[in-house]
């Protein structure tokens, strides 16, 4: 099996959920002699990607999504101790969280599934977050964004009672980005969040863009 | 009734000519000249206790039931009046029947002023908040497995303390005697297994675990289908079925098309075709962005769909020309416009609904999800009386 067809079986696998052979491929490509790096972005992310793609176009619905992401942490079982050993870092990391008040977390865990997926490391601090605890977790280690997501209008106002916390608490506040239910761009912007996700492959997507963009 | 005008006794025909909340109702259902739209409506937890505090009328009861509410406020049940009549609206829920796997207290595991971790009937460990509604968060689900599964669904059987008559039964005498139109209200098999499954496992299982999906929706809709015999057995023989199942959010349904056909569908099926035996027909409430399915879902014997939830794209402004000879309305006035407490705003939104679902005769009011707390009093009552008269026939 050639490099290219390792790698483009490992894809198939992630993009149709098989989580008994991805990381079957995985353990193929690493026999193969191919770096974790290699294993992780043009295996792993480049089939989320798809994912990610499909889910924004319509074609996947949650079920899909959530047997992809079975998938890749199946995956990631044996690529990690690889990735770890090779000194691999992730593209970036983000903070995930579901504002004070809120319990709402199906949401939340689908952005953090969509932010690995597109290679970040995820720091999920669960649900009914207080401003607080987003603060201090950017300050505990370097963190490239924060997430937020709310499901409730009573809920909302928590968003940016937590970015002005950011602002106020931290010398270099990382960019924000806000999601759920009762969110839209226009009250992304009326609170100062850098971004908006209209679903959590599109927030995964705006995410990469600004930490593209941070450099 | 102090110094609100809404208030008060038993309102409704109040000229010989008009109809009565049921007929009114079931002519709205059927997409039959009426008098005026139907109403009805929810709000959240909050709002109601805001509103109760304010109207301060001892003729009112309680209806709260999420859990670590004021016990006293529970046990005032079934007396005096509920919102619904109070605000004059013209249907009213009996039935609701407890589909927990088990029927046993909930097992407190953790707790704080604000919030209570229970393992429940269902064996999940969810988090709630004390005094408000919302979704929990989904801690843990003990049914894991087929095997679990099967063996824990011998306990889902119907009987009568599944029912809670003693709400129920002085409800349904009062809107007999009203002549409100009743509903029989249920979940349906969504709504049923997200409670048992989560949402995760269950949506992952339809791909993953076909038989066991449609294993677990047939005892559930036959446990249904059996709880609503069971009440009409008992006396509560309603007028239609309101059935309550979310099985979309804001950017679509959480199943593609196909898999609503393949797993869903058959089982909306049946239960609809139950109530319709009866001749009740079926208002269906799906939270979220439910057009790529409605079609089905109209297919499946829905009669009338509900909320119409504005932010995840339902418009009634569509929806009513492209398919209101086939379904009826109930609801799409945006939550978010009520919340501004603009009476301008909240005007127009009325209007322009109005004008557009009116003509098909299949509209009943209702907010496009539930009252928020921002939503004041006095603007309420506005917009009820807005409604009221511009939803007037002829």
């Amino acid at each position: 099996m050639s490099t290219t067809a390792i790698l483009e079986s490992l894809q198939s696998a992630i993009i149709d959920g098989d989580e008994q052979k991805a990381p079957q491929f995985v353990q193929t490509a690493l026999a193969d002699k191919l770096d974790a790096q290699t294993i992780l972005e043009k295996g792993l992310l480049a089939g989320m990607a798809v994912v990610g793609q499909r889910f924004r176009d319509g074609d996947y619905f949650l079920p899909e999504v959530l047997i992809s992401a079975e998938a890749m942490k199946a995956a990631m079982t044996v690529l990690s101790p690889m990735l770890k050993a090779q000194n691999v870092k992730a593209r970036a990391t983000a903070v995930v969280g579901t504002v004070r008040g809120d319990l709402h977390d199906i949401g939340k865990n689908l952005v953090a599934i969509m932010l690995e997926g597109a290679g970040f490391e995820v720091i999920d601090l669960g649900v009914d977050v207080p401003p607080e605890k987003f603060a201090q977790a950017c300050r505990d280690r370097k963190v490239d964004l924060v997430a937020m997501s709310a499901l409730l209008t009573t809920t909302m106002p928590e968003m940016e009672s937590a970015i002005r916390m950011l602002q106020r608490e931290l010398p270099n506040p990382p960019p924000v980005i806000i999601g759920g239910a009762p969110v839209t761009q226009q009250y992304a912007d009326r609170i100062g969040a850098a971004g908006y996700g209209r679903d959590a492959a599109s927030g995964a997507e705006v995410a990469r863009g600004l930490c593209a963009k941070a450099g | 009734m102090g110094t609100h005008r809404v208030a008060t006794t038993r309102p409704v025909a109040t000229t010989p000519t008009a109809l009565t909340p049921r007929e009114r109702v079931s002519r709205a259902l059927a997409r039959k000249p009426h008098d005026r739209i139907p109403m009805f409506d929810w709000w959240w937890m909050e709002t109601e206790i805001a509103y109760l505090r304010e109207l301060n009328d001892p003729r009112i009861a309680y209806e709260f039931s999420s859990p670590g509410v004021d016990a006293a406020h529970v046990a005032r049940r079934g007396e005096g009046l509920t919102l619904w009549e109070y605000f004059e609206l013209d249907l009213l829920q009996v039935g609701w029947p407890d589909q927990r796997l088990r029927m046993v207290d909930p097992v407190v595991l953790d707790e704080s002023d604000e919030w209570i971790v229970q393992r429940d009937g269902n064996d999940a460990t969810l988090r709630w908040w004390k005094h408000r509604m919302g979704t929990p968060e989904h801690i843990g689900f003990g049914i894991n497995s087929p095997d679990k599964w099967n063996a824990a669904k011998a306990s889902l059987q119907a009987s009568r303390e599944r029912i809670r008559w003693s709400e129920f039964i002085p409800k349904y005498r009062r809107a007999r005697k009203d002549d409100r139109f009743v509903c029989y209200a249920t979940v349906e098999v969504i709504e049923s297994a997200k409670d048992s499954l989560g949402h995760e496992q269950m949506l992952r299982a339809i791909l993953k675990q076909p038989e066991w999906v449609h294993g677990v929706f047939d005892t559930y809709t036959r446990f249904l289908i059996d709880m609503f015999e069971l009440a009409c057995s008992n006396g509560l023989e309603c007028d239609g079925a309101f059935v309550y199942g979310d099985i979309a959010y804001k950017n679509g349904p959480f199943m593609s098309p196909r898999h609503y056909r393949e797993f869903v569908q058959p089982y909306h099926r049946r239960l609809f075709d139950a109530f319709h035996a009866r001749g009740m027909p079926v208002i269906f409430h799906s939270d979220g962005d439910i057009r790529p399915i409605l079609d089905d879902l109209i297919a499946a014997g829905v009669d009338m769909i509900n909320p119409l939830e504005s932010r995840a794209g339902m418009d009634v402004r569509e929806l009513a020309p492209r398919c209101g000879d086939r379904v009826g309305f109930c609801g799409n006035i945006d939550v978010t416009i009520l919340a501004t407490n603009d009476r301008e705003q909240i005007r127009a939104e009325v209007q322009s609904k109005l004008a557009a679902a009116m003509p098909h005769n299949g509209y009943m009011y209702h907010s496009d999800h539930s009252i928020p707390p921002g939503v004041r009093l006095d603007t309420y009552l506005f917009l009820l009386d807005e409604v009221r008269r511009l939803g007037r026939y002829g």
